[in-house]
């Protein structure tokens, strides 16, 4: 299953954070900085997949063995870098890795259909909508749609998504940079 | 004041920049206020901020309340906030959670199918097991709700449920599975459902072999990649245990393995295959053959394509797989493999690294460690190169600032792909260790069984030093006071070891070994190898030390070597290497000065005083070290060097006149004489363990009644000796009382060395031909020295006949022949024959390949093994290690150490899902079909029998009624019937059984009531089951605990009396 969903920006400024479990703030914000560290070190080139990150290392004694406890804990690190954005999908070895970047895609999409054109301060401001698409998706930390269409008009039922507000960026760059695209 | 919304307060962030924190708290301060406001629209905005405050790490758990009155506002867009919020901040401790389940349960019921997705989706976040099981009968009817998208909410809901609560599956699971059945059903629907039970599947397989016909079809039938990867997932963990499936599985997988498109489905069929040990147990028939063909050439296939490292990735991770069972399948493609080594990224080459590790072999071990070197060398400059500020992201340490300043960049859509900025990266220490760690295990295996270049071998440590990375305590470094607990072993120590594990056991290579040592002790060399002061290599000196005092004799130039360890900067090391440095020092000294040919001269005179005065020199500001082993070493070769220096001091020397002037004997004779001792030799670990007890032993029986004054005696016997030697004594002897008899006598009476043998070393101190008698002391003493050292075997003992120790020798000379010490049993360490074996044995694994006739002149190494005892392999102690590894693996994974973000499943695994047991016909769950058709046989009787019961009352009633009047008349009411039960069972059967009857119409009550909650679906069929085997058949009963077959006997009483 899929234990949380993280976005955040080349700076490492969070734009959403998603725990399937329980987890204290303080440690959330760890593990967000943990990851951040790891993920920024790579160049683009690699592969698209992390090692765990020190918090969710297992203890040492039983890194090689393959019990079927394992099986609970997290053990993938799938992340997707787009523009500004990181995409991060932490989850146990039920999920195909190849899959999850498949998702991330979907996600992707969805937001830039939603959005038209989506970009990061898109996601500043509507992190609700952000929210939504994901609980569209994910329930859970269980997949439960794929499908771009549906994912969309789930969204769309629960009314309309508001854009970035007007003016919002400076130097009037505003209209033109997304326009063009 | 106007209040704020969210899009001003993100605005206001990013408009101060600089002093975010303060900004923050004001907004924190403000939504305190805005949040106990009456206005909803208030309160909803103020939370909404403050869900947007939590994601960069401001605690909102002090909301609480108020985000449940957010959450039962009547409208939509004020209780979406609020569900978010609860979703974003609840937390297992969060009190209010009580209070919401009925706002749950209300919403989960509400008309408005947007609203009932709300706590749908929140309920996973917040569920505990009471809470799960009230909210069980709300969500049930949900799951036949009008729209999918409701229904696949529910099912993944329910998992979760399960998850906290497992008798959740007993209602829900045949409502899932008719879902999962029917054709008709949403086809999302259905794959979300595969998703759930992919989850639960693999911890009781067993429960869902029923499916596997269903699942099959879903496969065969194509269409959603997405469930095709889950159902192969799934079925990855059945065919373990339905082999019959393979069969049926290898057409559908193979033939998706080949026309698929999508990458995703490939990798995981190919996965599947591996994991579900389909290549097994095909194994042998033609199409397993051709599957395991076909999977691997389409693994190799991910692995070269270009410009996609993750397919790279994954199909290591496969290959990873594979090796353990078919590691000839593997190598076959190690070419590929190999070229991943080299890979730009990390994480693949790490992965390649492990799969290259188990295929090394005589004949590609030598470019494979090159290739990994080169790697390293190359690699080792980058951080210089990658000083580019734009590339060290990572050197930002946390994430404080909030603001943003680059809205351009934000703005571009992040839609277009990854950005390409190619450039190798700077490799990250761990990443060098264990590089480092792998070429080390790599040479190393099997007592050095693929290596055959043991010269080439050393070069390749030395060149190890120089990539060894930094190490983390750089910092502390020279600080003499670091605890030595804070010394962990790091890979600097690996490569030393392996230098000396080499010296030692492969002698052809020794003075290479020693030269090596000798290049990595030289202080003006030192630049080469530690670059930076701190340098992580450091650990590797300690080794050097030893190897180049233990084989002075070998250096090539040990005045050198010398003259850096006494370096004033080596004061400065750790104190472990230091310790070592110690120890070597005197070992240096003795080849300089030992010479016995050579005339005592002027010349002679002064270099060695000169030495010693260096020594001394150095040693004397250690003796005040805050390290013990480095002040005691530093003491007790101070005292030695200062005995030296006068006896050098004392000597005549040669005065004009030619006759032959002896050097000091001390100095050739008795300081050589500590170092030299038996040939070192690697001893298995296991060894010691080994040694088996004589039989005759006897530990606690004393050896000799009167030691005590034997002693005394002894004492008083050395007195005549003169003062020089009573020091020397003092230092060099054991604190024992017992006295050897060896050293004291300064052998003036020692002969000249009779012609010229061979040059003084104290490897081979008994080739020199000393007056017997005084070697034979000699050698005796150093075997009482080394009687507990582990590593020292003394071969002679094999041969049964007891030399006269030292302590041999008082007793004869102060008993006389009386005491028979020979009697007294001493341990025999046969090793002759174990000696033998294990010297040939490096020689014959090694197979006549085809690399070793093209190189004919290649020298032929002789390695020695380790040495042990009986068995030969070391078995006990590798096997206690690994029992207690596994332990404690198994203990810190039981002991509740549970990684982050998991969510425990393991309560599942306790529950049956029981009718498809019925079906399936496992041990299991038969044993719980037997235990609830029991039960239901149980109740039936029990229904029966109150029912009776309540007839036989109510006509015991009329009977009583003329006779004595009931307190309250007609009996309506179960309760009042039951206590009139009692009196009437009491009334029929008076002394014993009377209280079992009560106790059997609570009992049944109870049941009763549990049962109807139990549930709907499964219990019908199987109550007909139970009632058809209701009448008396106690066979069925026999696996029923003793406390319900004391109720049953009862009830079967009862029966009687009526």
């Amino acid at each position: 299953m899929i234990n949380a969903v993280l976005v955040f920006n080349n700076n490492g400024q969070p734009r959403l954070t998603k725990f399937y479990t329980q987890l204290d703030t303080s440690v959330q914000q760890r593990l967000l900085s943990e990851i951040f560290t790891l993920v920024a070190a790579r160049p683009s080139s690699s592969c698209n997949f992390l090692p765990l990150p020190p918090l969710l290392a297992p203890p040492q004694t039983s890194s090689t063995t393959t019990s079927p406890e394992s099986n609970d804990a997290p053990s993938l690190v799938t992340y997707r870098h787009y523009a500004t954005l990181y995409f991060i999908v932490i989850s146990t070895s039920t999920e195909s890795p190849l899959a999850l970047l498949d998702l991330i895609q979907v996600y992707v999409e969805a937001l830039d259909r939603l959005f038209e054109n989506v970009c990061e301060l898109d996601l500043i401001f509507n992190f609700e909508t952000l929210h939504a698409v994901l609980a569209e998706m994910i329930v859970g930390g269980v997949v439960i749609e794929t499908g771009l269409d549906k994912v969309v008009e789930g969204v769309r039922a629960q009314g309309r998504v508001a854009k970035r507000p007007i003016n919002e960026s400076r130097g009037g760059l505003s209209q033109g940079i997304w326009a063009g695209r | 004041m106007f209040e704020k919304d969210i899009y001003q307060l993100i605005r206001g962030l990013r408009s101060h920049k600089g002093n975010e924190r303060e900004y923050i708290h004001e907004s924190l301060r403000e939504c305190r206020k805005e949040i106990k406001s009456q206005d909803m629209d208030q309160k909803a905005t103020a939370l909404m901020k403050l869900v947007y405050l939590e994601m960069f790490g401001h605690d909102m758990s002090w909301a609480s309340f108020n985000v449940l009155e957010v959450m039962s506002s009547p409208k939509y867009i004020q209780k979406r906030v609020g569900y978010l919020a609860a979703v974003q901040s609840f937390r297992p401790d969060t009190e209010v959670l009580m209070l919401a389940e009925n706002l749950l349960k209300k919403d989960l019921n509400s008309p408005d199918k947007v609203t009932i997705a709300l706590p749908l989706g929140a309920i996973p976040h917040v569920i505990n097991a009471s809470m799960a099981n009230s909210l069980l009968t709300d969500l049930l009817p949900r799951l036949a709700h009008s729209l999918p998208a409701i229904r696949k909410k529910t099912i993944v809901t329910l998992y979760r449920l399960a998850l906290v609560y497992p008798e959740t599956l007993r209602p829900a699971w045949p409502k899932i599975k008719d879902r999962l059945l029917d054709e008709h059903e949403d086809p999302s629907v259905t794959a979300a459902i595969v998703n759930v039970v992919c989850e639960l599947g693999w911890r009781r397989p067993q429960d869902f072999l029923s499916l596997a016909p269903r699942l099959f079809e879903l496969l065969t039938a194509g269409g959603n990649n997405w469930m095709a990867i889950k159902i192969i997932k799934l079925f990855s963990t059945l065919t373990p245990l339905e082999p019959r499936l393979v069969k049926k599985l290898l057409p559908p997988l193979t033939s998706i393995i080949k026309t698929t498109p999508a990458m995703s489905l490939l990798y995981e069929c190919i996965n599947g295959i591996i994991q579900g040990g389909i290549m097994e147990a095909a194994e042998g028939t033609t199409e397993g053959n051709e599957v395991a063909r076909l999977c691997l050439s389409k693994l190799r296939a991910m692995l070269v394509v270009e410009g996609d490292p993750n397919l790279r990735y994954v199909a290591l991770l496969a290959f990873a797989k594979i090796t353990s069972s078919h590691a000839g399948l593997v190598s076959q493609h190690q070419d590929v493999i190999l070229e991943c080594i080299d890979d730009a990224d990390i994480s693949i080459r790490t992965h390649a690294l492990d799969l290259v590790v188990d295929m090394i072999n005589a004949n590609n071990l030598q470019t494979v460690v090159e290739r990994l070197l080169k790697q390293l060398r190359t690699a080792g400059k980058a951080p210089e190169a990658a000083a580019d500020p734009t590339e060290d992201r990572g050197m930002h340490d946390g994430i404080v600032p909030m603001a943003d300043e680059d809205d351009e960049e934000m703005q571009a859509s992040i839609r277009p792909k990854e950005q390409k900025t190619a450039q190798a990266p700077p490799l990250p220490d761990d990443y060098r260790t264990s590089v480092i760690e792998r070429i080390l295990e790599m040479c190393s295996r099997e007592t050095y069984g693929n290596m055959s270049d043991f010269e080439w071998y050393i070069g390749v440590l030395v060149d190890l030093v120089k990539q060894c990375p930094s190490s983390p305590a750089s910092g502390s470094f020279g600080s003499l006071h670091t605890p030595v607990a804070k010394e962990r072993p790091n890979v600097a120590d690996a490569v030393g070891a392996e230098l000396l594990n080499v010296a030692v056991r492969v002698k052809a290579v020794r003075p290479d070994a020693a030269a090596a040592a000798q290049n990595l002790l030289l202080f003006d060399r030192r630049q080469d190898f530690f670059p930076s002061a701190g340098s992580g290599g450091q650990g590797v000196l300690a080794s050097a030390a030893f190897v180049a005092g233990e084989y002075a004799s070998m250096l090539p130039d040990p005045e050198a070597v010398l003259t850096s360890l006494l370096h004033s900067s080596s004061t400065q090391l750790q104190a472990s290497v230091l310790a070592s440095y110690l120890q070597a020092i005197p070992k240096l000294f003795t080849v300089l000065t030992s010479d016995q040919q050579g005339q005592w001269t002027a010349a002679r005179r002064s270099t060695t005083t000169l030495l010693i005065a260096r020594i001394v020199h150095f040693l004397e500001p250690l003796t005040l070290h805050p390290n013990l082993d480095v002040q005691e070493r530093a003491v007790e070769y101070l005292d030695l060097m200062r005995l030296a220096s006068e006896a050098a001091s004392n000597q005549q020397i040669d005065s004009e006149g030619g006759s032959y002037a002896e050097p000091p004997l001390l100095l050739t004779q008795a300081i050589p004489s500590l170092f030299s001792g038996m040939e070192l030799n690697p001893v298995a670990p296991a060894a010691l363990r080994k040694v088996p007890r004589p039989e005759e032993l006897d530990l606690d029986a004393p050896i000799n009644g009167n030691l005590q004054m034997l002693l005394q005696q002894a004492d008083y016997d050395t007195d005549i000796d003169d003062a020089s030697d009573e020091v020397y004594k003092f230092y060099h002897e054991k604190p024992s009382a017992v006295t050897t008899t060896s050293h004291q006598r300064p052998a003036a009476e020692l002969r000249e060395p009779p012609g010229a043998s061979k040059r003084s070393s104290y490897q081979d101190a008994e080739t020199e031909p000393l007056d017997r008698e005084a070697a034979e002391r000699k050698r005796a003493e150093r075997r009482e020295r080394y009687k507990d050292d582990p590593y020292y075997i003394d071969s002679e003992r094999a041969s049964g006949t007891s030399t006269p120790t030292p302590m041999h020798n008082i007793l004869r000379s102060s008993n006389g022949e009386e005491l028979d010490v020979d009697a007294i049993p001493v341990m025999e360490l046969k090793l002759d024959s174990r000696e033998v074996s294990d010297r040939e044995r490096p020689a014959a694994p090694r197979p006549p390949s085809a690399n070793n006739k093209k190189k004919p002149a290649k020298r032929h190494f002789e390695i020695a093994g380790d040495e042990t005892l009986g068995g030969g392999d070391d078995t006990p102690a590798s096997l206690l290690l690994s029992s207690r590894a596994s332990k404690t693996a198994s203990t810190s994974r039981s002991g509740g150490k549970k990684s982050l973000l998991e969510v425990d499943s393991s309560g599942l695994s306790a529950l049956s899902l029981s009718d498809e047991g019925a079906r399936n016909g496992g041990r299991q769950s038969q044993l719980d079909i037997e235990r609830r058709q029991a039960e239901e046989e149980e109740m039936a009787r029990a229904i029966r029998e109150v029912e009776r019961l309540r007839l036989e009352m109510q006509r015991a009633q009329e009977r009583i009624r003329p006779r004595d009047m009931p307190e309250d008349g007609t009996v309506v009411r179960r309760k009042k019937r039951r206590v009139k039960v009692r009196s009437e069972v009491m009334d029929e059967e008076p002394a014993d059984d009377g209280g079992g009857g009560g106790e059997e119409g609570a009992e049944v009550k109870k049941r009763r009531k549990k049962k109807k909650r139990r549930g709907e679906g499964s219990v019908a069929d199987e109550k007909s089951v139970g009632e058809k085997a209701a009448g008396g058949d106690e066979e069925a009963d026999v696996p029923v605990k003793t406390k319900r077959k004391k109720k049953r006997q009862v009830t079967f009483d009862d029966d009687d009396a009526v």
